[in-house]
């Protein structure tokens, strides 16, 4: 009990970064269920492109010698690339796997979205090869400033900055959806998508921005998690997609500030449990929790319960 | 009469010449293959024929996404694995191992099953995807405490298997036990598909909800499509397991799912002849393309994506021989064509007759206090309501008054928030709608919810399915109570859709229940809630959608199924013409609350009811 009450704080930051991180993946899945109530399968692999878009930028500049540069930039550079990457290739996704599809049955929409997924893993693999690749990280930050101790809690430059990225983002979706016209077009859309369109909003315009918005999230939290665990390869994006949907289900599928919560309670209680259980089955606590929301509390804990129409 | 049970018998002996050439082509294979290696792939073929097929259940009849299925492959090996090596010593003979295995897998499948059944669609898929992943997790962590799994190592050398003291060590000793689980699978698969099972986990796939209020115990079903699917994969596993004298994590992972569902697919979901082709076609033609195996995962993603996109029906089943023989309009045994119309109105002039039955004074359904809220909203409040022995009652009333939600409440689809529902003075409240439906009432609903994708004969035989009880045992060895109940349950049907002439007969058995017309498709949902042996329907606006000759139609033989064939029914309509022909009485509500009933020429003076319907008259 003492050693876990002594490692509660440092446990805490653990989890808050971890939680923004998959807050930003699962802000993806719901955006996306939000309108075509379909579950994107393929998110996982758009975030592990994106992580692998991160790395490439930050060792072609490792290579060049050009990481003198601000530290802050080199990293704002590889996350609005992997943003960009990410989010383009969501767009494509949508275009050629899901569109033809939208209004034939669920199952197979749901199979077009495991192809996809399938394939961009596959597709990394034979490219990239099976290795997982570092990210320079120690380069990047002077030694200075790599940690910082604050009573009994050690904050690494890293967390702070992830933690600091996360709250930015989050909040400029929020901003956007809130107050801008393309973001009241979005939410009409979530609501109905056929009135949405008879009120002259161009929905076909409205899904691509919502994957866009959706997979460049995706990809900003996959090179936040290389700079934290300095490392991904091409099977990155399978845990971080069950967790990501874990959190956005968690939260209530479709509800954004739900799929944010939810990111929290789940990084919260992945790093508590970390405390309890061998470290190889960290991974059995999202499930777990998935399980358990889906059977006992399907609508989860922002959303809100909707029997099916007769 | 004739032709059908000639055409049955042409279907079996086209059946029974497939099996006969399949086993003599299977027979002689092992003997002529060319090297080990093709042996090995002709084995291999035959565990992913079964594979396949056991998917094949649950995805492809039952629609069910489960992303687990592999891990009862796994189940079923690494069973075998620990009941016949040195892993802990036992060693018992292959016949009691493989039924062990499969037991197994199937008490999983049920476990999976009872936990997930309530999910839907992506729900489902996420949960077993993540059971998939629990489950390879403890493959690759149980060597520590204790040794169970072998971890990342697995487990190997077996015993050899013996059956009945036949050993079977050579290729193509494992050719033929493999292929011979395998033609099992098959025949097992071509039973369960056209019986009350295969029908029932059809209609879950095409309509859920419609299926639970057509009789079909859509929780059991599923769990039953879970168990089976596992059962196979776990016997699959097995053999599996004993062929490669060897079982590690990476043989059930994520990459073998894919494949099999891909085989699936390829083959049309569902379309059993289909699956094998497709099973054997993949396992064979990535042997050719070894050479380029780093790109052979990456194309069956295109597979998938393509495949639904383009071909979602499968790539195979637009084979002629592959599909479903249909009797097509021109093949029509009077060797002409009539217009359906004339057909209907000659049989009917032929067959008028004097009603054989009267409305009687028995309460046979009773709502006591009923009411239903949504949140704040009540929809039904404190609602009385009688329905005597073959009585014919309207409800009417002004959009958003409850009528729909009072089918629902009494259908069994929502319970009531307070009250009781008696039918035949037995309490029915809260029972699930398949129950309802097996007590006596069946109902149609107002938007059309037919099983599309199944034929009009198929519709009207799911609703037998609560009047059947042959099990799975009695389908897959065709005992003679299955047989029997199968001919019962094509005999009524026949009868049921012979009551609406042309409209439902003849070609149109065959023809897929979402390609009718709005009318005939209504049409077919009466014939389904008939088939299910209901004596009360439930009719939710029959006329909708119809034009007034097909109304005039539509009311004549409602009327005909109380007085010729003694049924009850309680109906929802808007036309008011319909409503005064028929109704022997007439409730009207408003706003949850019943304002008045009685004879139609009464209720229609009532002020109340007028300005319900009309408003009031500014002064």
């Amino acid at each position: 009990m003492d050693m876990f009450l002594e490692q509660l704080p440092q446990q805490l930051v653990n989890g808050i970064t971890l939680g923004g991180v998959y807050a930003l993946i699962a802000i993806g899945y719901s955006m996306v269920y939000g309108i075509l109530s379909m579950l994107n399968f393929a998110h996982g692999e758009v975030y592990m492109i994106g992580g692998f878009t991160g790395w490439w930028v930050l060792h072609l500049l490792y290579r060049e010698n050009a990481l003198a540069m601000n530290a802050v930039a080199v990293i704002a550079l590889m996350v609005v690339f992997a943003m960009a990457v990410s989010g383009i290739l969501g767009v494509l996704i949508e275009r050629v796997a899901y569109r033809p599809l939208r209004h034939a049955p669920r199952i197979n929409l749901l199979l077009s979205a495991l192809g996809v997924s399938i394939f961009l893993q596959n597709f990394v693999l034979t490219f990239q090869g099976a290795k997982v690749r570092s990210f320079p990280v120690a380069a990047l930050v002077p030694e200075s400033l790599r940690v910082i101790q604050l009573g009994p809690v050690v904050f690494s430059f890293m967390r702070v900055l992830v933690i600091v990225v996360c709250f930015c983002l989050m909040a400029g979706l929020s901003i956007m959806i809130k107050s801008t016209k393309l973001g009241k077009a979005m939410r009409a859309t979530a609501q109905d998508v056929e009135t949405a369109a008879f009120m002259g909003v161009d929905v076909d315009r409205i899904i691509m921005v919502v994957f866009f918005i959706g997979s460049a999230l995706g990809g900003a939290a996959s090179v936040l998690v290389g700079l934290l665990f300095t490392q991904v390869d091409y099977y990155a994006g399978f845990a971080a997609g069950l967790k990501g949907f874990t959190a956005a289900v968690l939260g209530g599928i479709g509800n954004l500030y739900g799929a944010m919560l939810g990111g929290f309670v789940l990084g919260l209680s992945e790093a508590l449990a970390v405390t309890f259980f061998p470290a190889a089955y960290k991974d059995v606590v999202a499930f777990v929790i998935l399980i358990a929301v889906l059977i006992l509390r399907p609508w989860g804990l922002m959303g809100e319960k909707s029997p099916e129409k007769v | 009469m004739n032709t059908t049970a000639l055409s049955r018998d042409s279907v079996r002996h086209r059946n029974l010449m497939w099996l006969i050439a399949g086993c003599v082509v299977l027979a002689a294979a092992p003997h002529v293959m060319p090297n080990a290696y093709w042996m090995r792939i002709f084995c291999i073929s035959g565990v992913y024929v079964m594979l396949a097929l056991g998917l094949n259940v649950v995805a492809g009849f039952a629609g069910l996404l489960d992303l687990a299925y592999v891990a009862f492959f796994g189940v079923g090996g690494y069973t075998f694995a620990l009941l016949s090596s040195e892993q802990f010593g036992i060693h018992l003979p292959f016949l009691l191992v493989l039924p062990a295995a499969a037991l197994v897998s199937m008490v999983c499948g049920f476990a999976l099953g009872a936990t997930s059944v309530r999910l839907k669609g992506d729900y489902l898929a996420i949960v077993t995807l993540a059971f998939a992943q629990i489950f390879k997790l403890l493959l690759l962590n149980l060597d520590r405490p204790v040794n169970i799994t072998g971890g990342v190592n697995g487990i190997y050398n077996f015993d050899m298997i013996r059956i009945f003291g036949l050993k079977i060590f050579t290729p193509a000793a494992y050719a033929y036990l493999i292929w011979g689980a395998a033609l099992l699978a098959i025949v097992g698969s071509v039973r369960i598909k056209s019986s009350r099972y295969g029908r029932g986990w059809q209609a879950i796939r095409e309509d859920e909800l419609a299926a639970a209020a057509t009789g079909v115990n859509t929780a059991w079903m599923k769990l039953t499509a879970f168990a089976g699917g596992a059962m196979v994969a776990g016997a699959a596993g097995a053999i599996f397991a004993s062929f490669q004298d060897s079982v590690f994590p990476n043989n059930f992972d994520f990459q073998q799912l894919v494949m099999v569902y891909c085989m699936v697919i390829l083959g049309g979901m569902g379309n059993v002849p289909g699956v094998v082709a497709g099973a054997v076609l993949l396992t064979i033609l990535p042997e050719f393309l070894r050479e380029y195996g780093a790109y052979r995962m990456m194309s069956y993603g295109v597979i998938l994506v393509m495949l639904m996109v383009l071909r979602p029906k499968g790539l195979l089943s637009s084979i002629p021989f592959l599909q479903k023989s249909r009797t097509r309009p021109d093949k029509e045994t009077t060797g002409r064509l009539q217009a359906s119309t004339d057909l209907y109105y000659r049989k009917q002039r032929r067959e008028k007759s004097t009603s054989t039955y009267q409305k009687g004074d028995k309460p046979l359904l009773v709502l006591e206090g009923v009411s239903r809220r949504f949140g704040g909203i009540t929809a039904i409040s404190g609602l009385d309501l009688t329905l005597f022995e073959r009585e014919i009652l309207s409800v009417i009333g002004p959009n958003g008054a409850g009528k729909t939600t009072l089918f629902n409440l009494i259908s069994g689809i929502i319970p009531p928030s307070q009250g009781r529902i008696l039918l035949n003075g037995a309490d029915i409240t809260g029972h699930r709608p398949d129950q309802v439906v097996r007590a006596g009432v069946a109902r149609t609903f107002q938007n059309l919810r037919l099983f599309n994708g199944m034929s009009v004969r198929d519709n009207t035989r799911v609703g037998r399915f609560c009047r059947t009880r042959s099990g799975p045992l009695s389908i897959l060895f065709n005992l003679p109570r299955h047989r029997k109940e199968e001919r019962e349950t094509m005999e009524r049907t026949r009868e049921i859709l012979h009551l609406f002439g042309a409209r439902l007969t003849g070609y149109r058995f065959d023809q897929d229940a979402g390609s009718l017309s709005y009318a005939n498709r209504r049409r077919v949902e009466i014939a389904r809630a008939m088939a299910t042996g209901a004596k009360i329907l439930l009719l939710d606006e029959p006329a909708a959608g119809m034009n007034p000759q097909e109304t005039d139609e539509i009311t004549e033989f409602i009327l005909t199924l109380r007085d010729r064939y003694g049924y009850t029914i309680l109906l929802i309509e808007h036309k008011l013409g319909l409503v005064r022909t028929i109704s022997d009485r007439v409730v009207v509500l408003d706003s949850g609350g019943k304002i008045t009933e009685g004879h139609y020429r009464d209720v229609a003076k009532n002020p109340q009811v007028i300005e319900a319907y009309l408003g009031t008259r500014h002064q």
